[in-house]
């Protein structure tokens, strides 16, 4: 049985109220924090008048169907217009030439192009290195962004893709409704671990692993996700399943880690899809909210067969979500930047942002005993 | 006849081991005995009593009657509870409800001890078995043919009635579940052998006395049959059943109902946070913390028998993860309970610094230094402190447009009123070293952005912080004293007599000579003379006396 001791009030509690982080139990030496994932949201940066999308928003499958019906077929389909686009929604993908599902054949229709972001400012991590929009040994030509505070080189494809549809900007019904789902379900839970911490505002080395939690959220009486609560790292035969590691450094309080490879346990819009960025980064500000969150932005290359898989498990969304999977694959394909495929030349990720609220939290490592417990 | 005190020493110098010697060896004084009592069941041991004669799968659904605390516990408030008209209707429904169960297909294979000659009719002899079987657990004695006779009438005629011998079996069974022979646990005393100028319980009253007090549930077959050989006139059979009970994990069942009551943890079932305020405090870890602190009890009094005054300065706990969320440390077992001890320098030291007493002793939405102080004189060092007066202003305590940003300043605002301030020194020194913990009992630091001055004093012993209240309440003889006297009041039913103010000395004594160690306590008590004395009745007035 495994027995923690928590930090004394002068060290604890300068750790708990100050950076209000989560340590721990330790005897004096470098302390642990932990945080669990409540928000994991793909990073838009919004203009109050949507300036960034200059041609308007994103048509989505249900515009695109309904352009190629005849005014008899829009009646037969439609009961006259009657059904919602969302009760419509199973017959509209079927409009390839041979009543092919349009998301899982997206290339049988040719539609518009898809209306991208035109922004220069962008959330994100300049993840090639450089600064200029021509290729390199790890991307394909590709225009970057600044971000916000005016740092050159940000990559971002993702947000250009996505930027100008409602159903993933502010509030839109796909990120939002993952992050309830997730919340609700308790399933795909990303927990953080932070080890190795000499002092929470500055540690020169720390270690950062990403796990899932075996314990679903601890939520009150509105909803709300609680802070401070424990969660059992997800493990098989005492080893985690999840359990990315990356080396990363606090600098006043902003964690910042160093590029890796990892897989990310991720579930939203009653679908389980693993995230596999490489390059993946993160930066994470320590300081608690009042709201009792921290707040980060998670960056790298998206692996872009694991997030197409994604997007055909959300595929009943796509009238809420109000995007067109010919459109979208295609300047996915368009916009992919990271990781060219050695023969074709092809990238195989694509460069992407998100941001997350964290809560303080605890990280219970567990023996394979407890585990079954 | 040997004297009982003479017989109880030689029987504990022949029987037990050295460890229980010291608490056998120790001559009893004397006392004048106390009178018999008339207890109502509490709502736990209704529980308890039904669950260990019809089984733990009876569902008990209803609510209770409360009782009034009296002299510091719901068991002496027992004795003065009467049942109110509405009182007498939940009973019955619970009745109803639980003979119901009993005869039900399932259970009536088990409960029943013979088999109706026709499931269509009365069959007086079955339901005679099974109220004989039944009566002497609920009724705590032997059943008497009255006793038999109304149930089993009714039985009868109830099954003729619905053709249904298991229908009848039900309609008794509920009349004894309403008896006050059940639902009061009425004592009677016999003339004491030993001593002519005083009485003593009869036999099956000291088995209701010494099941009560250790088990907090009615005597077991095994009890009752002692009782009816008499042995528990004797001080060899009741040191036998005793150590019985106090060797059976149902002691533990005991102490924390001990516990529940000194600590008055009842206060739980009404207890209410404001969730915008303190989130984290939910109804689970309310729920929690009502355990925490008796685990950490039994833990530390019975399971590892430590110093009684140790807990007061315990770091030792236990976890879940809805208390981790308030107190903010780790539950490495999440869904169930951990062993959790706090880092030394911690101010979280003692059960007066975990939530099931910082934050039960405190307002909806904040900490109240006052209701905190007043619980540990009250509760912990057993000193009565007055009622506040009825015209008590708190507008300056409660002023949000105070310059005083912290409760110790308000305090000191509000305690210039002198009729105030004779009760608030009493209470606020002592609550004010619990300002660190806010009304949920999270650890703060500051409170409006002003830092915390958690100093103060316990009868003359200055100290810091929390960890020094603590060490200040372990090192106040009133907290063992206390202990002492609860335990006795609690096994009694009664408050203490004036005749027992010796027994009560010699009592505190054995207890600091036994480590201050809570089995023994219990035992002696147990044991004692004093528990089974009763004073004879004052004689009646005559007629055309002072009416």
């Amino acid at each position: 049985m495994l027995t923690l001791r928590r930090r004394s009030l002068g060290a604890g509690l300068a750790l708990l109220l100050a950076s209000a982080a989560a340590a721990a139990p330790s005897t004096g030496g470098p302390q642990t924090l932990a945080y669990v994932i409540a928000n994991f949201n793909n990073a838009v940066y919004e203009t109050q008048f949507m300036d960034e999308c200059p041609e308007g928003p994103a048509i989505g499958n249900d515009e695109m169907w309904w352009r190629g019906l005849s005014r008899a077929d829009k009646d037969k389909l439609t009961d006259n217009g009657l059904v919602q686009p969302v009760d419509r929604r199973f017959i509209s993908v079927l409009r390839g030439p041979k009543g092919e599902d349009v998301c899982w054949n997206p290339t049988v229709v040719k539609e518009p192009p898809l209306r991208t972001v035109q922004g220069s400012v962008s959330y994100g991590f300049n993840l090639d290195g450089s600064n200029d929009d021509r290729a390199t040994p790890k991307s394909c030509p590709h225009r970057n962004f600044v971000s916000e505070r005016g740092a050159p080189g940000v990559d971002n494809q993702m947000y250009r893709l996505l930027g100008c549809h409602y159903g993933w900007r502010r509030n839109g019904v796909l990120d939002t409704f993952g992050n309830e789902e997730r919340r609700n379900s308790g399933r795909g839970v990303i927990l953080m671990e932070i080890t190795n911490v000499t002092d929470p505002r500055n540690s020169p080395e720390v270690r950062v692993a990403f796990y899932r939690a075996a314990d679903p959220f601890s939520i009150d009486a509105t909803g709300r996700i609680l802070p401070y609560a424990s969660y059992r790292v997800d493990s098989n035969a005492g080893k985690p399943r999840y359990g990315a590691v990356a080396r990363g450094r606090i600098v006043n309080g902003v964690l910042i880690t160093e590029p890796i490879d990892a897989k990310l346990p991720f579930y939203a819009n009653s679908a389980f899809a693993e995230i596999q960025l490489r390059d993946m980064r993160l930066e994470m500000d320590l300081t608690v909210s009042p709201e009792g969150k921290v707040q980060g932005l998670v960056g790298g290359y998206y692996d872009f067969d694991k997030w197409w898989e994604y997007m055909l498990k959300i595929e009943f969304l796509i009238a809420t979500g109000d995007w067109s999977c010919p459109a979208l694959y295609t300047a996915a394909r368009e916009l992919a930047d990271g990781y060219p495929d050695p023969k074709t030349g092809e990238c195989t990720a694509i460069s992407s942002a998100f941001k997350i609220d964290a809560l303080p939290a605890f990280a219970i490592h567990t023996t394979p005993v407890e585990a079954r417990r | 006849m040997m004297p009982v005190r003479t017989r109880l020493g030689l029987a504990c110098a022949l029987l037990l081991g050295a460890a229980l010697l010291t608490a056998c060896s120790r001559s009893e004084p004397p006392t004048k005995g106390g009178p018999v009592t008339v207890r109502r069941l509490t709502e736990a041991q209704y529980r308890n009593v039904i669950a260990d004669v019809f089984g733990p799968q009876i569902v008990v659904a209803g609510r209770f009657d409360p009782i009034v605390r009296t002299e510091g516990l719901l068991a002496v408030g027992a004795s003065r509870a009467s049942i109110t008209p509405s009182g007498v209707e939940r009973f019955a429904a619970l009745a109803r409800s639980i003979a119901q169960q009993v005869v039900a297909p399932g259970n009536r294979e088990l409960l029943i001890p013979c088999r109706p000659a026709a499931p269509g009719a009365a069959d007086d002899a079955c339901a005679t078995k099974f109220f004989q079987q039944a009566g002497r657990l609920l009724y705590r004695r032997a059943v008497t043919a009255d006793d038999l006779a109304g149930p089993v009438r009714i039985a009868r005629t109830a099954a003729l009635a619905r053709q249904d011998f298991h229908a009848g079996l039900a309609y008794g069974l509920q009349g004894m579940l309403t008896s006050p022979e059940f639902l009061f646990i009425a004592e009677s005393a016999e003339p004491d052998p030993a001593d002519k100028n005083l009485l003593r319980l009869d036999a099956y009253s000291r088995a209701s006395r010494l099941s009560f007090m250790l088990w907090n549930t009615t005597p077991d077959a095994m009890l009752l049959d002692a009782a009816a050989r008499g042995e528990l006139a004797d001080a060899d059979g009741v040191a036998a059943q005793v150590d019985r009970l106090m060797a059976s994990p149902r002691f533990t069942q005991g102490v924390r109902a001990f516990f529940t009551d000194m600590l008055s943890l009842d206060d739980f079932s009404t207890l209410e946070k404001d969730s915008l305020i303190y989130p984290a405090f939910g109804l689970a870890a309310a729920e929690d913390s009502r355990e925490q602190v008796l685990r950490t009890l039994i833990d530390e009094l019975i399971a590892r028998e430590g110093d009684y005054r140790d807990i007061f300065t315990t770091r030792r706990t236990f976890m879940t993860v809805p208390l981790g969320m308030v107190y903010r440390v780790p539950a490495t077992r999440p869904g169930g309970w951990a062993p959790f001890e706090f880092e030394e320098g911690d101010p979280r030291a003692g059960i007066q610094t975990q939530l099931s007493f910082v934050a039960l002793h405190s307002h909806p939405g904040k900490s109240s230094p006052t209701l905190r102080g007043k619980a540990i004189r009250e509760l912990l060092l057993c000193q009565k402190v007055p009622d506040p007066p009825g015209n008590v202003n708190f507008d300056r305590f409660n002023d949000p447009k105070s310059p005083n940003k912290t409760a110790r300043l308000r305090l000191a605002a509000h305690a210039t009123d002198p009729a105030c301030a004779g009760c608030h020194k009493l209470m606020d020194p002592i609550g004010l070293a619990l300002e660190n913990f806010d009304g949920a009992g999270q650890i703060r630091l500051t409170e409006n952005g002003e830092r915390i001055d958690a100093s103060g004093e316990l009868n003359g012993f200055k100290f810091a912080d929390a960890r020094g209240l603590g060490q200040a309440m372990r090192e106040d003889p009133a907290a063992t004293s206390c202990v002492v006297r609860r335990a006795y009041t609690y096994a009694a039913g009664r408050p203490i007599e004036k005749g027992e103010r010796d027994w009560m000395a010699d009592l505190e004594q054995s207890f600091a000579d036994d480590g201050y160690r809570l089995r023994p306590l219990l035992r002696r008590i147990a044991l004692s003379k004093a528990l089974q004395s009763i004073a004879k009745p004052k004689p009646e007035l005559s007629a055309g006396g002072p009416t």
